[in-house]
């Protein structure tokens, strides 16, 4: 029956009226529990590089630009939010805000970058004791880093001492091109 | 049943067989030598054994060899078979299972792309997965080819698409096309507005997940990247790479972590069948069924970020369990939303069931008989619609299906029209079970340390019954905390080799929802390969044509 169902069509619509939000005038704010922007407390972060060895997308990056300085770079323009990193955070330095609106024409603007002043003891990466026994997440690549910040590129190469040589040659590092 | 089978083997096969192995429950891999493949397939055919899929690996390194690997499902007895075949690399020549199996044509090209296999008397032996520019002798897939590899590209090379028929004409629909969603490329043979066949190229949006997988990430990372292998039904695919890697490795995970699962599958069935009602309302011009079947699916989205932390993606499986508990509060959240969205999908199913308008462009599209189904492999809510009774969940019961008690609702009108009735059912059915998981759901731990490393070169295979269908994947463990294989196959993988048979003698302007009836994704059926689009350049219609065509299909009595 053609009528039955447009008159059955037309209450369907009416019922629920207008559902669409007045978004931006009227805030729309995210759960609680959202995974937005993550955030970095540089008092709590031990650099471990935990959250760069997990991060699905490698948008965390660690270099150490010399014995004691290591620098970690989060870039906000590649990130999925998967909240990994805060997962395995043994210090809890990572949280998942629920900042959702990110958008803005310089990507400096998300991107977080910490210097850590770095005691050699901790280089080792024994500090890291989240999933010591989790086989499937064992920490990978301890020791010196070498990722390259500007290309916002990592760099599967560790060494135990500090190597200049090695910080040189990743500075030269080229993307694949066509 | 395996003793049979066994049985089959010896007498019809001798000595071609070099072994059987049985490796869990319900997975059985049977190693052949390469001249027997294509017997072996036929054996396990007759045996009732539905074609899944097919899958190449690199050994080179091993034993210089390639392996190829068909996978069947016996769907009643729950049993997968995987005949396992090597061939070496230096003549990567075998007989080709397609002239009796038509479903396993594209799991044959791949793999004639991504690693130099070749198959005698394959019916249509072109280019599939990878670009028209691709250098002839670089096989991606080859452990020894890099996976940031980017050759050089070329401009004057073009996919040939096939003959067209004597007497019709060629209209190409995509790359780019409002009626399709992603990129993919038809070549449609009309005589005036009847179609008379199609020839496909599409993977135009592959991103390289497998090779990235094998080469650069580690195991629970994977799972984050499976989940973005489909905008749609991405826990599915989290969830099939996980069960497969802890099938291989051995890992119990808790229970509870698998009624978590349960629950974010089916959440996912019915955020995806709604979107699928709407979309196919769209395709058919009564955007009413668009608006509303959205509404309603997204309170379902909202829940799902106060759930999970995310509207889509939602990052709960990782291997050994899952990451978010559901609590008490959570679990009556659930349960009010479900029960609503049932309320108003009821409106929206009792509002449409009877409109002729929609039958009019539903009903008797798209056919094809249950034999031909059968014979294509088709699977998911397109088979059932064509009185296929096929169901992942039921067959090959994983996570906490066994528990749950529902109905695998099939159809016998074999269109369009009872494409979508089934899928309406199947949410009714997603509500009923997301109750009882709610319901029976035990206490307990929601991750499992593990204890062991995974050891190396184990073969699994898991099938997870996606909202389209199922989706299988094929794991073999490596060495470096990550897969050394891991082959995934999306349901429109199998279905979309079936469309230019439902197209077949239908007008043209029903293109858009035949097309739509299979919930199309093409990048879950893109995965596969490495970088580039850049296809061929079919002949194009003028904006001249174009416009004049769609007066003629607005005229159309």
């Amino acid at each position: 029956m053609w009528i039955t169902s447009k008159i059955k069509q037309i209450l369907m619509v009416m019922k629920p009226g207008i559902v669409t939000l007045d978004y931006p005038r009227q805030p729309a704010p995210a759960p609680t529990t959202f995974r937005g922007q993550p955030v970095w407390d540089h008092h709590k972060c031990l650099g471990c590089g935990g959250c760069a060895n997990h991060c699905p997308a490698r948008c965390i990056l660690t270099r150490d630009v010399c014995q004691e300085l290591r620098v970690m770079l989060y870039d906000g323009s590649r990130c999925t939010y998967c909240g990994r990193c805060a997962d395995v955070c043994p210090e809890d330095a990572i949280t998942m805000s629920n900042n959702f609106q990110t958008a803005c024409d310089d990507k400096n603007d998300i991107t977080t970058r910490l210097e850590l002043f770095m005691l050699t003891c901790q280089r080792c990466g024994r500090c890291y004791e989240m999933e010591k026994t989790n086989v499937i997440d064992r920490m990978e690549l301890r020791g010196f880093r070498y990722d390259n910040l500007e290309r916002r590129a990592l760099i599967r190469r560790t060494t135990d001492t500090f190597s200049p040589e090695t910080l040189a040659a990743t500075e030269q590092y080229q993307r694949p091109s066509r | 049943m395996r003793k049979e089978l066994e049985a089959q083997f010896a007498v019809q096969l001798h000595d071609a067989v070099v072994c059987v192995e049985k490796t869990d429950q319900r997975t059985i891999f049977i190693d052949v030598k390469r001249e027997a493949i294509r017997r072996a397939a036929r054996i396990v055919t007759d045996a009732g054994g539905r074609y899944m899929c097919g899958v190449g690996y690199d050994n080179i390194a091993r034993d210089g060899t390639l392996g190829m690997v068909h996978t069947f499902s016996m769907d009643q007895n729950d049993y997968f078979i995987c005949i396992r075949t090597k061939v070496s690399a230096i003549d990567p020549v075998m007989e080709s299972i397609t002239p009796d199996l038509p479903s396993a044509g594209w799991s044959e090209r791949e793999f004639m792309d991504m690693l130099g296999m070749q198959f005698t008397n394959h019916p249509k032996p072109k280019r599939l997965v990878l670009a028209d520019d691709w250098p002839a002798g670089i096989y991606p897939l080859r452990k020894e080819v890099p996976y940031d590899l980017v050759p050089p590209g070329a401009e004057d090379v073009a996919y040939q698409l096939d003959e067209a028929p004597p007497g019709t004409r060629v209209v190409p629909i995509g790359p780019f096309h409002p009626s399709l969603h992603e990129p993919e490329h038809f070549a449609v043979y009309v005589d005036g507005e009847t179609i008379k066949g199609c020839d496909y190229r599409g993977f135009m949006t592959h991103r390289g997940i497998e090779k990235l997988c094998q080469t650069q990430v580690s195991y629970n990372e994977v799972p984050f990247i499976a989940e973005r292998i489909c905008g749609i039904c991405g826990s599915v695919h989290a969830t099939a790479f996980s069960q497969a890697v802890e099938s291989a490795g051995g890992i119990k995970i808790p229970r509870r972590a698998e009624y978590i699962r349960t629950l974010m599958l089916e959440i996912e069935r019915i955020h995806s069948h709604l979107l699928w009602l709407g979309v196919a309302g769209h395709l058919i011009g009564f955007d009413t069924v668009f608006m509303q079947a959205w509404r309603v699916r997204e309170q379902l989205m909202w829940l799902c970020e106060r759930l999970t932390g995310n509207r889509k993606t939602y990052g709960m499986v990782l291997i050994g369990g899952v990451r978010r508990d559901i609590t008490s509060a959570i679990a009556d959240d659930i349960r009010a939303v479900v029960k609503k969205i049932e309320e108003e999908l009821r409106v929206i199913h009792r509002a449409i069931e009877k409109d002729s308008s929609i039958h009019k462009r539903t009903k008797g599209v798209g056919t094809i008989t249950k034999e031909e189904a059968i014979a294509w492999g088709l699977i998911g809510p397109v088979a059932r619609a064509r009185g296929v009774d096929v169901d992942a969940r039921r067959d090959h019961p994983y996570a906490a299906y066994n528990d749950m008690k529902f109905d695998v609702p099939v159809l016998t009108d074999c269109d369009v029209w009872s494409t979508l009735v089934v899928r309406v059912l199947e949410t009714y059915e997603a509500i009923r079970i997301i109750h009882q998981v709610l319901d029976k759901m035990p206490s307990g731990e929601i991750f499992v340390e593990l204890k062991d490393k995974i050891p190396a070169l184990r073969h699994a295979i898991t099938t997870v019954e996606a909202p389209r269908g199922e989706s299988t994947h094929y794991v073999i463990t490596g060495e470096d905390n990550r897969p050394d294989r891991w082959r995934v196959r999306a349901p429109t993988y199998t279905n979309l080799q079936a469309v230019p048979l439902m197209l077949l003698n239908e007008q043209f302007g029903d293109f858009p929802i035949i097309m739509g009836s299979i919930d199309p994704c093409f990048s879950c059926t893109d995965r596969v390969a490495v970088i580039d689009l850049q296809s061929g350049k079919a002949r194009s219609m003028t904006r001249r044509e174009l416009e004049f065509l769609s007066r003629e299909q607005l005229h159309r009595p």
